[in-house]
């Protein structure tokens, strides 16, 4: 059932089928649950930072905030891509300004050897970071996901374009929101018009769920990097995503970056042949910015519904499966 | 007779005859949105920052004045995206309302034209 | 002879007491004020949504919020006026744009718009899309495992409401007291009156820079009925200001023969029955923050169109917001320049303002 009153939710249950199979709504809403989940989140997962080919010449770097963690990663002189804490134990001071990656510097290695190195590991030119001090390994976070996109010549596309969008809910709303199509019917009239929703198929895994919307047969989707007839949208545990559409040569990423509890930046980046875009990608991109914008609206109003307080306790339909994986992944971080 | 400032932002709802003075463009605009939840009222600013008015160039006015022109021109100006305010305001000195002018960089907006690096800030793409 | 009533609060003390009264009233208006209010005030008492006579006709509703809540106030098909959170019940998205009871929404039922659950007007779930009803896209999940959802156990989320004649109140607490109790003598005064007879005329909204309490004690005084000889009754969660009907046959009663009534009901609005004017008005008055309060004032008239009096009447009476907006703003800095005032005057209605927000503060 819905659950109205606070002090009686229960824990996600490992059950779909279960009327308590969502998480209790005070994990989206508690202006402290951001500080829990730097720790038990942020801090023990693999949470992606960039893209390889940003820095793809010896020396450098891009910046990124994990939790409250600020890190540099950076490409040796060996050719490999180390990962530091931007702190300098000699000065006390950071080694390096904030340097988004599509704006990479350069650094001497000398700077960095005072750093406190954090552990980095990699799906392809895809980057990963580790804050555990004793984590599980990416391929085991990953699953399948890591064969089936080191199967795809990922590396051979350069970065196009990132658009940064500030949106105002919890970064698990739209994690869930992303999750699940029962909402593209009525939301996403343009979009849906090439998809066969009903031979779709949302697969998950133990930490990673695959979207996979099959084109109707008028849809020209030759230009896609996999095999299947498909749009393929790929959500990795915590926060990141690969969505390769199948009707561009190309693919892009979201990274749904928490603010605070009430906040994210979903940080979507666009990767194609050529770094330059074309008319045709940058039609693209915008296409893609719609169902961006269509999905910000859906999930800013569930989020002025959420933080009303009103309800305690949701529940999940039966083909929100991927929802309720995200939701127990939340509650087995929290609880460990 | 003390001097007093004038902030350089200021509107107000004629059917009420209330007003609103405010330095930050963004304020208006929230002020606009408490008072039409309950009213369904527009309002109209009644004063903006004579440099809002510089920062849109005045000579492309008549050829490319859209929304989009104008959010494209201001963003320049500010950091993070051009206040939605301050969009509001430029425009209203070409007779769109605030009320109009917020539906339409929300239909911009749902077109993948327009987006928030911020929240009420927006950037042309 | 009026029989008003001057009497005045116990004299603060020139000792200690300033100080802990200031200290009190840095609590009570202070920046975590009104998230304490939001449950201790708003999410306790009966609060004013609005009027029954702008939803006549069934599925006919109205948006209303209370603290952080946000309610659906709609007409049943059995004529009651019903609340509900603007909810959803599956996965708690708000359902219906903000909808101001001045232009009302209608509809046979309430959708939400994020997976289209549907509800009727008693809050119960009606119907679901075909996704939730088998697992087409769940390899995982047999159709015959799908759990149903139920039309009650899914359903919206009721919020108690009761009226005073038209007039209707909403309560978010467990298990509060009859809203006859809270209003007290004000309701029996009210609902003898043929408020259900008159017409929304106008509505009028500002926002005035304090604590909705302080402006709450300037202008709800009723210092204006009684410096026209009216009587002041102080009841145990607001007051009522009237003028007796004396019978002197002064020209400007009302020909109805209907003495003036104003009646404060803590915590946020207030009824004022006109004399020299057929009418009556609505002030409620909504923390926007600890410093911000938005008032939203309604007239009633007997017919929609406002006569010349009438509308000298809104005139006047929002020149006297406007100033008494002024004297609240000029106390709040006061207030920050740490003067000892309190939260309002030193007369009696203040202090039994003052008396409520500490005896919510303390509860």
């Amino acid at each position: 059932m819905t659950q109205w009153e606070q002090a009686r939710t229960e824990t996600v249950s490992p059950d779909i089928t279960e009327p308590t199979n969502a998480l209790p709504a005070r994990y989206f809403t508690d202006p402290e649950i951001f500080e829990l989940e730097k720790e038990k989140i942020f801090g023990q997962y693999w949470v992606y930072a960039g893209h390889a080919n940003t820095i793809a010449d010896q020396g450098r770097y891009f910046t990124r905030t994990v939790g409250d963690r600020e890190l540099v990663v950076r490409r040796g002189e060996d050719g490999d891509v180390r990962a530091f804490e931007n702190f300098s134990a000699r000065t006390g001071e950071p080694v390096v300004d904030e340097t988004p990656m599509t704006d990479a510097g350069r650094v001497d290695a000398t700077e960095l050897e005072d750093a406190e190195e954090v552990r980095v590991d990699s799906i392809g030119p895809l980057l990963f970071v580790n804050l555990s001090d004793d984590p599980m390994a990416l391929a085991e976070q990953a699953g399948v996901m890591k064969e089936r996109l080191e199967a795809l010549p990922l590396g051979e596309y350069e970065h196009g374009c990132r658009i940064a969008s500030e949106v105002e809910c919890n970064w698990k709303v739209f994690a869930g929101n992303y999750s699940e199509c029962d909402h593209c019917q009525a939301n996403h009239q343009d979009w849906i018009k090439g998809i066969e929703l009903n031979d779709s198929e949302l697969e998950v895994n133990d930490y990673h769920w695959v979207l996979h919307y099959t084109h109707d047969a008028e849809v020209e989707d030759e230009l896609r990097i996999h095999d299947a007839r498909e749009a393929q949208f790929h959500y990795l545990w915590p926060n990141f995503t690969i969505n390769m559409y199948g009707t561009a040569d190309g693919y892009g990423t979201y990274i749904i970056d928490p603010i605070d509890t009430g906040r994210f930046r979903l940080i979507a980046d666009y990767y194609f042949r050529d770094g330059d875009l074309s008319e045709e990608e940058r039609e693209f991109v915008r296409t893609s910015r719609q169902l961006q914008e269509e999905d910000f609206e859906l999930v800013e109003r569930q989020w002025a519904g959420l933080k009303t307080g009103a309800l305690a306790q949701a529940q999940l339909g039966p083909n929100e499966h991927t929802v309720h994986r995200l939701h127990q992944l939340a509650q087995e971080a929290y609880d460990a | 007779m003390s001097e007093q400032r004038h902030p350089p932002y200021a509107a107000s709802c004629p059917d009420c005859d209330v007003d609103l003075e405010s330095d930050a463009p963004n304020e208006i605009v929230d002020f606009y949105r408490r008072h039409h939840r309950v009213t369904g009222h527009d309002v109209a600013f009644t004063r903006i920052d004579p440099a809002l008015g510089e920062a849109v160039d005045e000579d492309d006015l008549d050829e490319v004045y859209t929304l989009a022109d104008v959010v494209a021109q201001l963003e320049g100006e500010y950091d993070d995206g051009a206040p939605i305010g301050a969009v509001a305001a430029a425009m209203s000195e070409r007779g769109t309302s605030l009320g109009e002018t917020l539906e339409e960089v929300h239909e911009i907006r749902m077109n993948g034209a327009l987006y928030e690096p911020r929240d009420d800030h927006l950037r042309a793409f | 002879m009026s029989q008003r009533d001057d009497s005045q609060p116990p004299a603060a003390s020139e000792d200690g007491t300033e100080r802990s009264n200031a200290v009190s009233a840095r609590r009570l208006t202070g920046p975590g004020s009104l998230e304490r209010e939001k449950e201790a005030v708003f999410g306790r008492y009966w609060v004013y949504v609005g009027h029954a006579d702008s939803i006549p006709e069934p599925g006919q509703f109205f948006t209303r919020n209370v603290g952080d809540r946000q309610l659906i106030v709609v007409r049943g098909h059995d004529d009651e006026v019903k609340a509900f959170d603007n909810v959803c019940a599956h996965r708690g998205s708000k359902m219906v744009e903000d909808t101001p009871m001045t232009d009302p929404g209608g509809g046979g039922r309430i959708q939400c718009p994020y997976h289209l659950w549907t509800y009727d007007l008693d809050g119960d779930l009606r119907s679901t899309p075909k996704s939730f009803e088998d697992a087409s896209l769940n390899p995982d999940l047999d159709s015959g495992e799908v759990q149903e959802f139920d039309c009650e156990a899914n359903g919206l989320n009721d919020v108690r409401v009761d009226t005073v004649g038209p007039l209707v109140f909403a309560n978010l607490g467990d298990d509060p007291p009859s809203l006859a109790e809270q209003v007290g003598a004000a309701a029996d005064r009210l609902e003898s009156l043929p408020l259900e007879e008159y017409e929304h005329g106008r509505r009028i909204v500002s926002e005035v820079e304090c604590n909705w309490k302080l402006f709450a004690a300037v202008h709800f005084d009723g210092s204006e009925e009684r410096d026209a000889d009216g009587t002041l009754a102080v009841d145990d969660h607001g007051w009522t200001v009237e003028r007796a009907a004396d019978g002197d046959g002064s020209e400007d009663r009302r020909p109805d023969g209907l003495e003036a009534q104003f009646h404060y009901c803590w915590p946020n609005v207030a009824i004022d029955v006109y004399e020299d004017v057929d009418g009556y008005a609505t002030v409620a008055l909504d923390p926007v923050g600890p410093d911000r309060v938005q008032l939203i004032a309604d007239y009633y008239f007997r017919d929609g169109d406002l006569s010349e009096a009438e509308r000298e009447l809104v005139r006047t009476t929002r020149q006297r917001r406007a100033e008494d907006a002024e004297r609240a703003e000029r106390r709040r800095t006061g207030l920050e320049g740490g003067a000892s005032d309190r939260l309002g005057s030193n007369d009696r209605t203040g202090a039994e303002l003052r008396r409520l927000a500490q005896e919510a503060d303390d509860a």
